[in-house]
């Protein structure tokens, strides 16, 4: 006997969450927003930290920036866990593949000379810089307040470690198969004049026990960088036949743009607060404008040693603009 | 400045597996001369751990980035699709029963908050150790327990838009009574060294106790028609055999690495045993008393998955280093047979000020436990709960008067009795400077007389109410003040969880005309 099955409609008694329904009210609530707000415990904490007993377990002192709602800052991208680890194996999908067509094409063989030593002296030693942005985004994650800003945190952690991956895999293809190239890229980090400011510049960012300000320099030094190396030298090798270093660069630069999101988003949060808005923002122009004439004190060396190797690249000229700008936009001015 | 590398157009040795991992993930790490190295991890001397060679930690799984996404998305998008076709299916009315969820919103609301807790301090950890490959597996596990924490909020979401209980559990994670357990527990080891925090969290909750801990959520959820749940549990299950493996490799790691290293690890060990499993005494009840289709008893999965698998197999093993089974184990195992019934007993009678709601166990049911518990469920429990029967017909179902006293450590209810007495109510007085402190056990005044300067500081929710921090004076007001609603407390039968399953299960009928069937089996 077959019977039939009827959809039954059953009223729900809520839509959401009390502490979502308090802030968006009662209606569906996205997967991002669920999982995201108000989850950080936030009150009577049972216990002073013994690695730091004058804070709480989370505490909102740990950075000088701060907002008086956390959940004022939400990540425009909406990663919680399943979207960010989907977007991120698309990404390593598509580098695989490019450096696959790269060795089968012979693409770093036939790299110019300027080019191959551009990338085994000054792009690999950089799998090292990631390896701090690691620590300090992971500081950052533990040390923040609010469960939307640990999360990106976390998960911006995460990401430098794919990104040193990539350059490892980059180094490896270009080492022959070797992990030689790896070898020599951490003695010109460790070593090397163009590359000790960077260095330097990582280790005191490291030690930086307030996590915003850490961001803030940590931030400073990729816009420079990744805008130079991925953006800037990204055209210079279409026009000067380095084919493989372009097909790098994307993976390298899609990453920076999605990566940039979040922060400023928390920028933006920061400076709009109803309440510390205003002391955010002079924290901003003053600290956005140190960390930016620090950045680009250490990463001149850097880019002219490019304009050494690839015989006049202009990349000094181009973080100079960048660093004018990004300091613009921290202080309020006019570039 | 070196020289440019020579061009190594040959194809030169392949790079082994192994060879190949290692160079992706070990050689990043590099020796500070701008800042000290100790400024740069100042958290690594205090607890008077020594460790001379960060490279001895091996990293079992080989894990890289595009691996890890690439598992784990395909993990998210199996779980995902089969949460969003039961919420669109009404899966929910397949249930065994609605009062099957007051186990669920134990979890909520205990258990969910320590996964973000776990999130936040394997940040800690990937922060704070000096080698990268420790520093990387905390990472993954940092991020894997963000993924626990939203696929579990995502798993329950749906049961909460129909049923009381789920909806403010953050807040009653931070205020109620009962779930300052769990709360305190975690935020023990929040507070801890990196190396005891490892101990406490990786090693003996992830490992010692975790089947312990999860196991009876999730078989429990697979015999009562909670698919979400259990699929959520299956689908964890990877992650977690990695952070078991964690737990195992880190305490390997320092007890090779020193040997004066060892007794610490021992001290915390017998610590972090007993915090451990007095958190576990909420499974106890959910495991006896809240299931409405039963799966093992307590005492069962106790001799299992702790006496058989943690006694048996891993302490054996550890005995090589020197390490003992942890202080206190006596006890436990003593109180393997009330457990769960002075717990249920505790929460029924307080469970006017839960987010979760009781019953009396029907006859039936107390037959299923006095043949669990042959020996003492007939002769101390089944004579209250028949006593109850009798005040339930006379309408007169108990609540007890005031709120109970809570333990200074592990913050249940002074509830329990003198190892090996079931009649005798245990109580531990210990002084510190001036004060009297209680606690629930012996060891339970073990912890607290090792570190009295930390378990003094403990916000116990009880105290906080008689002091008026608690939205007010009355029981209304504190009620109030932990965000409950109607329906969220008290007894289950007629409860509004109850009354609409009931209707809500008399609509099913008609429609379907073979409810049985749909029921959850087996
Ligand atoms: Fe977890
Ligand atoms: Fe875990
Ligand atoms: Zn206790």
């Amino acid at each position: 006997m077959q019977y039939e099955l009827k959809t039954q409609v059953i009223e729900p008694q809520r839509q959401t969450f009390t502490h979502i329904a308090k802030r968006y009210g009662d209606k569906p609530a996205s997967r991002y927003i669920e999982g995201s707000i108000d989850v950080q415990p936030k009150e009577h904490f049972q216990y002073r930290p013994t690695w730091d007993p004058t804070r709480e377990i989370y505490d909102d002192s740990y950075s000088v920036f701060r907002l008086t709602d956390a959940y004022s800052y939400l990540d425009p991208r909406q990663y919680y866990y399943a979207p960010y680890v989907t977007a991120r194996s698309g990404h390593h999908e598509a580098f695989a593949t490019s450096l696959e067509y790269i060795e089968a094409r012979g693409l770093l063989e036939r790299l110019p000379d300027g080019w191959r030593s551009v990338l085994a002296e000054l792009v690999l030693p950089l799998r090292h810089l990631e390896s701090a942005g690691q620590l300090i985004l992971c500081g950052m994650a533990r040390f923040g307040w609010g469960a939307t800003v640990t999360q990106s945190a976390a998960y911006s952690a995460f990401d430098r470690v794919g990104n040193a991956q990539v350059l490892s895999r980059v180094g490896i293809a270009l080492g022959g198969g070797t992990t030689d190239l790896l070898a020599e890229a951490k003695e010109h980090w460790l070593h090397d004049a163009p590359l000790q400011g960077l260095r330097r510049m990582a280790e005191e960012t490291i030690v930086e026990t307030d996590w915003g300000l850490a961001l803030l320099r940590l931030d400073a030094v990729d816009r420079l960088v990744y805008d130079l190396l991925y953006q800037h030298l990204d055209d210079e090798a279409v026009v000067s036949g380095a084919p493989a270093y372009s097909l790098v660069a994307q993976h390298m630069a899609s990453w920076f743009a999605d990566n940039r999101r979040w922060i400023d988003a928390l920028y933006t949060a920061w400076r709009e607060d109803p309440e510390l808005g205003a002391t955010n923002a002079a924290l901003l122009a003053e600290h956005g404008a140190a960390a930016v004439d620090t950045a680009l004190e250490v990463v001149t060396p850097f880019a002219a040693r490019i304009d050494e190797l690839l015989g006049g690249s202009s990349a000094v000229d181009r973080i100079t603009t960048t660093a004018a700008e990004v300091r613009a936009a921290h202080t309020g001015a006019a570039a | 400045m070196t020289l440019a590398p020579e061009n190594k157009t040959k194809k030169a040795k392949k790079l082994s597996m192994k060879a190949r991992y290692e160079a992706l993930t070990r050689g990043l790490d590099w020796e500070p001369s701008y800042v000290e190295k100790d400024e740069m991890f100042p958290h690594l001397d205090y607890e008077g751990i020594k460790i001379h060679d960060w490279a001895a930690w091996e990293d079992p799984f080989r894990l890289t980035i595009d691996a890890y996404c690439k598992y784990q998305a395909e993990k998210d998008k199996r779980l995902y699709a089969v949460l969003d076709g039961f919420a669109q299916g009404q899966g929910h009315l397949g249930l065994t029963d609605a009062s099957y969820l007051n186990a669920m919103k134990i979890f909520i609301q205990g258990v969910t908050p320590l996964e973000y807790g776990a999130h936040r301090h394997f940040a800690y950890l990937a922060r704070h150790f000096a080698g990268p490959g420790p520093r990387f597996a905390a990472l993954c596990q940092s991020i894997d327990e963000i993924r626990h924490m939203q696929t579990e909020i995502h798993t329950l979401s749906n049961y909460n838009k129909y049923y009381s209980g789920f909806h403010n559990w953050p807040e009653e994670y931070d205020r109620v009574w009962y779930l300052s357990v769990p709360k305190s527990f975690f935020e023990d080891a929040l507070s801890c060294g990196p190396f005891e925090f490892l101990i406490a969290v990786g090693f003996s909750f992830e490992y010692l106790l975790t089947n312990l801990l999860f196991v009876p959520f999730m078989s429990g959820s697979s015999f009562n028609g909670d698919l979400p749940t259990m699929t959520f549990g299956f689908s964890a299950q990877s992650d977690e055999s990695r952070h078991m493996t964690l737990g195992l490799e880190a305490i390997k790691f320092l007890l090779e690495q020193d040997e004066a290293n060892v007794p610490i690890v021992q001290g915390w060990i017998d610590k972090w045993f007993w915090r451990s499993y007095r958190v576990t005494a909420l499974v106890a009840q959910m495991l006896d008393y809240m299931l409405p289709r039963k799966v093992m008893s307590w005492k069962e999965s106790f001799e299992l998955y702790f006496e058989e698998q943690m006694l048996g197999g891993l302490f054996e093993d550890l005995a090589f280093y020197g390490i003992t089974p942890p202080r206190h184990v006596e006890d436990a195992i003593k109180e393997k047979e009330i457990l769960s019934h002075q717990v249920y007993w505790t929460l029924y009678q307080f469970s006017f000020a839960a987010a979760f709601t009781t019953s009396a166990p029907s006859d039936e049911h107390m037959d299923w436990l006095s043949q669990a518990y042959p020996d003492t469920f007939d002769t101390h429990y089944r004579p209250l709960w028949e006593k109850e029967k009798k005040n339930i017909e006379a309408g007169g179902r108990h609540f007890a008067p005031g709120l109970p006293q809570l333990c200074q450590v592990c913050q249940v209810p002074m509830l329990f009795t003198e190892p090996g007495d079931a009649t005798t109510f245990a109580q531990r007085e210990s002084e510190f400077e001036g004060e009297i402190y209680h606690t629930c056990s012996n060891g339970c005044q073990w912890i607290f007389e090792r570190e009295p300067e930390k378990y003094r500081q403990a916000w116990l929710p009880v105290h906080q109410i008689y002091q008026g921090n608690c939205g007010g004076p009355t029981v209304p007001e504190v009620l109030e003040w932990y965000g409950l609603q109607d329906g969220d407390a008290g007894e289950y039968i007629g409860s509004r969880d109850h009354r609409n399953w009931q209707a809500w299960q008399g609509e099913a009928a008609a429609d379907t005309a073979t409810p049985d069937e749909t029921k959850a089996g087996a």
